[in-house]
């Protein structure tokens, strides 16, 4: 019997969720299998880091570590989205401008997250502006130069025909730039968005006395292997919860006009 | 009155290698109100660069360009002009009705009032089943269709074309003819047009003008006094396209 293409996309998600399952499996059998080897200071079982995380998460202490992470990572990015999208139109828009600055975007790429984490704590100390400065200078420069290269892409009939209606600037911007820079962008963001969340836990690790990153730090230090591993496995869920419930709908929603890529 | 009148219009363009292209000459060009007025020629006759001058994208060096009697430089109606080019210049990213809307959007008008007016335009132009698909959804006679919503959407007095059906099926091209013809006379709109398409010229036009290229300068001017609608398989029609061709 022929399936219909709905009953085959079914089958496909179906394969593939179960192929997910499978391979988590795998993982964590690997693992307890390691563990049984190993002292739990090196290497402590799943079931036992999984018993210290269920601990961990009804302590009150944890959602705010939990939050001020989330927060910090948040405001950088914020920043980082609105000084890279108008430096990005900016550069895009003049070509003096652009040619002027292009060697600094590359020194700025160059120069490792960790170096801005040890500028950060110089400059900013044991706050939260630390991690926030590291998070912006880590995904500013991403989004940037996403929103550069996207303008650049803009088809110059588009701003003839809007020369025919006489639309404003601001108009060609807001109907015009933005919705077609808005792919790269939202690629560049949510590189960047990865990126500033994995280096605001180093930035945390050095410079701040709260969050996941000081937490990690202080486990590490008193030797305990399994509350590493179980805020480890709580930034992964939250990672996880973000690219499946925020990012994957929004950009299904927002590029919905886009041509179906043939199968 | 003249909606649009041409003074001995004349352009040139800096070439990159420094020298002056000299584009148009010495054009004089009337376009009576409710007419629909052709402009064929050979390429690099300047075709595009004229109906450029007349829509105010680019400046004339010499002449004078008058839109409803009025100097070009003081006339400040531009929405009563629209413009629609070769390309469909659909944005990807807006539904049919969206596309439509946009010069409404440009005139600042209210959300509500758009809606009523782009409904009357997608049904002007049967398109109203197709309100909100996306450009890659439709087909090249549906794209065209909703190209010229676009441009009939502010209501204008002046619509300009620049060869907008060349890219389509001869049997779709016919039938934005029809539509072209009906929506003029519904509307009570002129047209100016640019084609190289010398029987689209005669079936289209009350007057055809015809240009010479290098510089572009008037050749010819003809008025087509036959009755609308005009069959190109009709000797009448058939006979000025000759007589055309042999202008050109």
């Amino acid at each position: 019997m022929k399936r219909s293409p709905l009953q085959m996309t079914q089958d496909r998600r179906l394969r593939l969720i179960g192929l997910r399952l499978l391979l988590l499996i795998v993982v964590i059998g690997i693992w307890g299998i390691g563990s049984l080897g190993a002292p739990a200071f090196i290497l402590p079982s799943p079931r036992r880091v999984f018993g210290v995380w269920t601990q961990l998460v009804i302590t009150p202490g944890f959602w705010a570590d939990f939050g001020i992470t989330f927060y910090r990572i948040a405001m950088g990015f914020i920043f980082a989205t609105v000084v890279g999208v108008v430096l990005g139109l900016l550069l895009g828009a003049s070509r003096t401008l652009g040619d002027f600055f292009q060697p600094l975007l590359v020194v700025i790429n160059t120069v490792s997250s960790s170096i801005w984490a040890i500028f950060a704590l110089i400059w900013f100390g044991l706050s939260n502006w630390s991690t926030i400065f590291v998070v912006f200078m880590t995904a500013m420069p991403l989004i940037l130069t996403n929103v550069w290269q996207g303008t650049s892409t803009v088809n110059r009939d588009f701003i003839e025909l809007a020369q025919t209606f006489r639309m404003s600037r601001l108009q060609v911007l807001l109907k015009i730039y933005l919705p077609t820079i808005l792919p790269q962008f939202f690629a560049g963001a949510r590189l960047a968005f990865g990126f500033g969340a994995r280096v605001s836990i180093v930035a945390e690790a050095l410079g701040a006395s709260s969050g996941i990153g000081y937490r990690l730090r202080q486990a590490a230090d008193l030797v305990q292997t399994d509350q590493v591993f179980a805020w480890t496995l709580t930034l992964v869920i939250l990672m996880i919860f973000i690219e499946a419930v925020l990012l994957k709908p929004l950009e299904t929603r927002l590029f919905a006009w886009r041509k179906p890529r043939p199968a | 009155m003249s909606v649009v009148q041409l003074e001995s219009v004349g352009k040139s363009f800096m070439r990159r290698d420094g020298e002056q292209l000299e584009v148009l000459r010495n054009i004089d060009l009337d376009v009576p109100e409710r007419s629909i007025v052709a402009l064929v020629g050979a390429s690099g006759c300047g075709k595009s660069t004229l109906l450029n001058i007349v829509a105010g994208l680019i400046p004339p060096d010499q002449g004078t360009v008058y839109l409803n009697g009025q100097k070009s430089s003081a006339f400040r109606d531009w929405r009563s002009m629209t413009y629609m080019f070769q390309e469909d210049r659909l944005f990807p990213w807006r539904t049919t009705a969206q596309n439509i809307a946009l010069g409404l959007e440009a005139a600042g008008m209210p959300r509500a009032e758009r809606r009523d007016r782009v409904m009357q335009v997608l049904e002007l132009v049967g398109l109203e089943k197709f309100a909100d698909s996306f450009p890659h959804e439709l087909s090249g006679g549906m794209r065209s269709r909703a190209a010229l919503g676009r441009s009939l959407v502010t209501e204008p007095s002046i619509l300009l074309m620049d060869e907008p059906f060349s890219k389509l099926d001869p049997s779709i091209r016919t039938q934005m003819h029809d539509e072209v013809l009906r929506i003029a006379a519904l509307r009570q709109m002129s047209v100016l047009f640019v084609t190289h398409d010398v029987e689209e010229a005669v079936v289209l036009a009350n007057k055809i003008v015809v240009l010479m290229p290098r510089p572009g300068r008037v050749k010819e001017t003809r008025e087509i006094d036959l009755p609308y609608p005009r069959n190109p398989l009709s000797p009448e029609v058939a006979e000025e396209v000759r007589l055309l061709r042999l202008s050109l």
